[in-house]
């Protein structure tokens, strides 16, 4: 039995991606946290094999082909992606870790407030005869920013250790790094500029391209995965709301409710009839709807509008729809590659 | 138990955007360039070579942005390194090390691969090979002119009689944009949107939106954080009214008392308020932007034949008070151009002033050349005058130069499979047995004089086995010797086309192989 092998990120990451695991109704077994190696059970097609490793290293090992999926951040992937890996973007959203990778100038640039100033900077510092130094940990997407900007009189440092301090400690003038309060920033005394946002970043889930493309069962265990990830990405902030509601009718309770507004729950509200305890009350029905987290006070003010009582609300886990998209666009990807491939032999 | 099992190892593919030239291509691009090389030659000019690997530096310095964000860049031992994306830059900077004693004017020519990370496609590898010549110390129509004709008798040379050449005169623009008042940036920003506008790869409106914005304009003023429409004016424009001396004074008192560090590194807080001061003074650079576009716009309308010159294009420039220079050294070099004798009747000559070439260093006239091919215009050359090259790269003068160079693939790629060489005639010698090998050396050491191709049979299989490969390979004739022909002093030529062989006396052998052959 080939088994679905994946790569999860290890350091500062465990907890957040073993907790989305787990909200997704995976569960990582090890024997103890220092183990590098572990079993991922939940998937129906059984168990998956799984390393922990930095993640930045997993682009490499998903890229090599060791490991078939690897879960990391966006901004990683961005930086390493070539026209020529074996790297497909599986899912690009699994919403956390989110972050941006930014351009920030010392504060004390007061005349620096948008890319456009720091071009101008750029060319009044070559003026004088200096490169503008820009310190960072991403060479290729800085350096494609800031050419696109039309900026080229630039030289990148590397920095081992803290980026942020680069400035202060004048080995660099400029810093383009990660970033997701601001606050790391603002202690070092540096400031984002307009418009200097290079990459978006969350947790992205990312494939080799032959290993899904060569092996059904693991592209099939990856399916497993996918239904698991988008139904439970899509019930998040959702609540499922039952209630009880006086009526003569299932179809006289809907026109009364949906008349009161805002219960048009995923498709509409489900009306069901209640079997009371005493006989006597017997024009009860029972209303279930999901709806997002955010309607929940004004949905439950309807339904009592409405002539509803006894509402409960529950969050929702998982949301299936019909099939999981994101396994569709895989497919069609995959699908695409292969005809590329033939094509490229017999021509 | 793991079975080690002897797997073939996976092949290494070849870096994405480059081509293997294989046999015959190699053969067939080698005679092409030399071909343009002695058309070259013909004229004065001699070869040169500079390296592939190039200081990043030197590209940096004058080719602009739209070459540089396309170049193979890295560090090695924290030397910043490139691959030559083009020629000219390298050898302008061999001029500047070690021929500016040189009398002048200098002509080089050069060929060799350039290297630019751009998307594949048909006639355009992410290595390809440039073959051009450079007239340097000379200015004026005399010297546009006998670059024009070298490019155009070099294509004809090699068998391309239908093109297209376009002359521009970046003249015209610079002046425009000089006019405008535009800061070097602004006007090198502007330049590089030229050609991919007249490209088509990019709608005019949308150059200037992109302009606009990389010169942090477009949002309504001032862009220091006070929001727009405000009645209230942000400090830097009320500070403007002031003598700059105390503006900044009064900006660095300000910046002081609300504890903001005004440090920068390499920067000194008083360059900083300054700029400051001057960013709220500096009008929205958006009208500049779009004049400049609308008049590159106008100069693309009134292209055509060179008649146009003074019929269209002079009067663009008088309405814009602009000197008509630009289109008299066009008139003057595409005078003279005709006094090199008449191109060939295919060929058509166009003037456009909104021509741009993708390189930021070009002063003065302009041109490419195209073929038609299946997939529309091909442009097969590209040229023009780099009068501010030289001090650029640390001339001790300035230095008047021009130049232009052929993707030569792409010239290959216009003149079609019909192309293809008939190759040198292949002869093939063989020992009949292992022993008469070194008698069938002598042999063919005999045959290899003129243009002839002899082969040895080395693998030492036998006749059946040669003769199989001579017709699989298509070699044209077999020359077989074993034990009897070397006591009788002949040989057996066997002609793979007509499949006839004939004993042949030694001393008649090379004379009756070249008759076979011709």
């Amino acid at each position: 039995v080939t088994l679905l092998r994946m790569a999860l990120p290890s350091k500062g990451w465990e907890d957040d991606v073993l907790r989305f695991l787990g909200q997704c109704g995976l569960r990582v077994d090890r024997s103890n946290p220092r183990q590098y190696r572990a079993r991922m059970r939940g998937l129906p097609t059984g168990p998956a094999e799984v390393v922990f490793q930095r993640a930045t290293d997993i682009f490499d090992e998903v890229n090599g082909g060791s490991v078939d999926l690897g879960i990391t951040g966006y901004d990683i992937v961005a930086e390493h992606r070539s026209d020529e890996d074996e790297i497909l973007v599986v899912h690009a959203e699994l919403g956390f870790r989110r972050c941006s990778l930014v351009v920030a100038v010392p504060e004390g640039w007061v005349d620096v407030s948008s890319v456009a100033d720091l071009a101008e900077v750029a060319v009044e510092l070559r003026t004088a005869g200096h490169v503008m130094r820009v310190a960072t940990k991403y060479p290729n997407l800085t350096r494609q920013f800031l050419y696109d900007r039309g900026m080229t009189y630039f030289e990148l440092v590397e920095v081992s250790g803290a980026i942020e301090a680069a400035p202060a400690l004048e080995t660099a003038d400029i810093v383009c790094d990660i970033t997701s309060s601001g606050v790391t920033l603002r202690e070092n005394r540096l400031k984002a500029i307009a418009g200097g946002v290079v990459v978006e970043s969350q947790a992205c889930l990312i494939g080799n391209r032959r290993g899904l493309l060569s092996d059904p069962e693991r592209l099939e265990a990856t399916r497993g995965l996918l239904e698991l990830v988008d139904a439970y990405l899509r019930s998040r902030q959702q609540v499922s709301i039952t209630a009880n509601i006086r009526g003569e009718s299932p179809e006289a309770v809907a026109r009364r409710v949906m008349a009161s507004g805002g219960v048009a729950g995923l498709r509409g509200p489900t009306i069901a009839r209640v079997f009371p305890k005493d006989p006597s009350d017997d024009d009860w029905f029972a209303l279930t709807v999901v709806i997002g987290e955010d309607a929940l006070l004004p949905t439950v003010e309807a339904l009592r509008r409405a002539g509803a009582s006894d509402v409960t609300a529950i969050p929702v886990r998982y949301v299936f729809e019909h099939r999981s998209w994101t396994f569709e666009a895989l497919k069609r990807t995959l699908h695409g590659l292969a005809d590329a491939e033939r094509e490229k032999t017999t021509a | 138990v793991t079975q080690l099992v002897d797997r073939p190892a996976a092949p290494v593919q070849r870096v994405r955007g480059t081509n293997d030239v294989l046999p015959p291509g190699d053969a067939r691009l080698r005679g092409l360039e030399s071909r343009l090389r002695d058309s070259f030659e013909g004229f004065g000019y001699q070869g040169i070579q500079t390296p592939i690997l190039e200081p990043l530096e030197l590209f940096l310095r004058k080719s602009g942005d739209e070459i540089v964000a396309r170049m193979y860049a890295f560090s090695h031992w924290n030397r910043r390194l490139c691959l030559r994306p083009e020629l000219t830059a390298s050898v302008m900077r061999a001029f500047v090390d070690d021929l500016q004693g040189h009398g002048l004017p200098l002509r080089l020519h050069y060929a060799g691969p350039s290297f630019r990370y751009e998307r594949p496609s048909r006639g355009r590898s992410r290595q390809f090979t440039q073959v051009g010549v450079e007239l340097i110390g000379a200015s004026g129509a005399a010297a546009d002119a006998e670059v024009l004709h070298l490019a155009c008798a070099g294509l004809e040379a090699v068998g391309i009689k239908r093109y297209r050449l376009v002359v521009g005169h970046l003249g015209a623009a610079l002046q425009l944009l000089a006019q405008l008042g535009m800061t070097d940036h602004a006007q090198g920003l502007v330049l590089d949107q030229m050609e991919p506008i007249a490209r088509g790869r990019i709608d005019p409106e949308a150059a200037v939106a992109r302009v606009v914005n990389l010169l942090g304009g477009g949002t309504g003023g001032s862009t220091n954080g006070v929001a727009t429409g405000e009645v209230v004016p942000d400090l830097p424009s009320a500070l403007a009214s002031l003598p700059t001396e105390q503006a900044t004074a009064v900006a660095a008192d300000i910046l002081s008392r609300a504890s903001l560090p005004v440090e920068g590194g390499a920067r000194q807080p008083r360059q900083i308020i300054q700029r400051l001061l001057a960013k709220a003074s500096r009008p929205d650079p958006t009208d500049q932007v779009r004049a400049a576009f609308d008049f590159v716009d106008e100069l693309h309308a009134a292209a055509g034949s060179p008649e146009r010159l003074e019929r269209e294009l002079r009067p663009v420039l008088h309405r814009r008070s602009l000197s008509s220079a630009p289109v008299e050294e066009v008139s003057a070099a595409l005078g003279l151009l005709a006094a090199y004798g008449p191109l060939s009747s295919k060929a058509e000559v166009e003037v456009d002033l909104s021509l741009a070439r993708g390189l930021r260093y070009y002063t003065g006239l302009v041109f490419e050349i195209y073929v038609d091919s299946a997939d529309g215009p091909l442009q097969v050359c590209g040229g023009g005058r780099y009068d501010d090259l030289v001090r650029a790269l640390g001339g001790r003068e300035a230095v008047p130069a021009s130049g232009f160079s052929y993707g030569l693939e792409r010239v290959d790629l216009a003149l079609g499979p019909s192309a293809e060489p008939s190759g040198r005639p292949r002869v093939l010698v063989v020992g009949v047995t292992a022993a008469d090998h070194p008698a069938a050396l002598a042999v063919a050491r005999e045959l290899r004089v003129g243009s002839l191709s002899v082969e040895q049979d080395v693998r030492l299989r036998g006749v059946k086995s040669a003769l199989r490969y001579a017709d699989r390979t298509g070699v044209d004739l077999v020359v077989i010797v074993g034990e009897r022909e070397q006591t009788d002093n002949t040989a057996v030529l066997r002609d793979m086309r007509t499949r006839t062989e004939q004993h042949v006396p030694r001393g008649e052998l090379a004379p009756r192989v070249v008759e076979a052959l011709t």
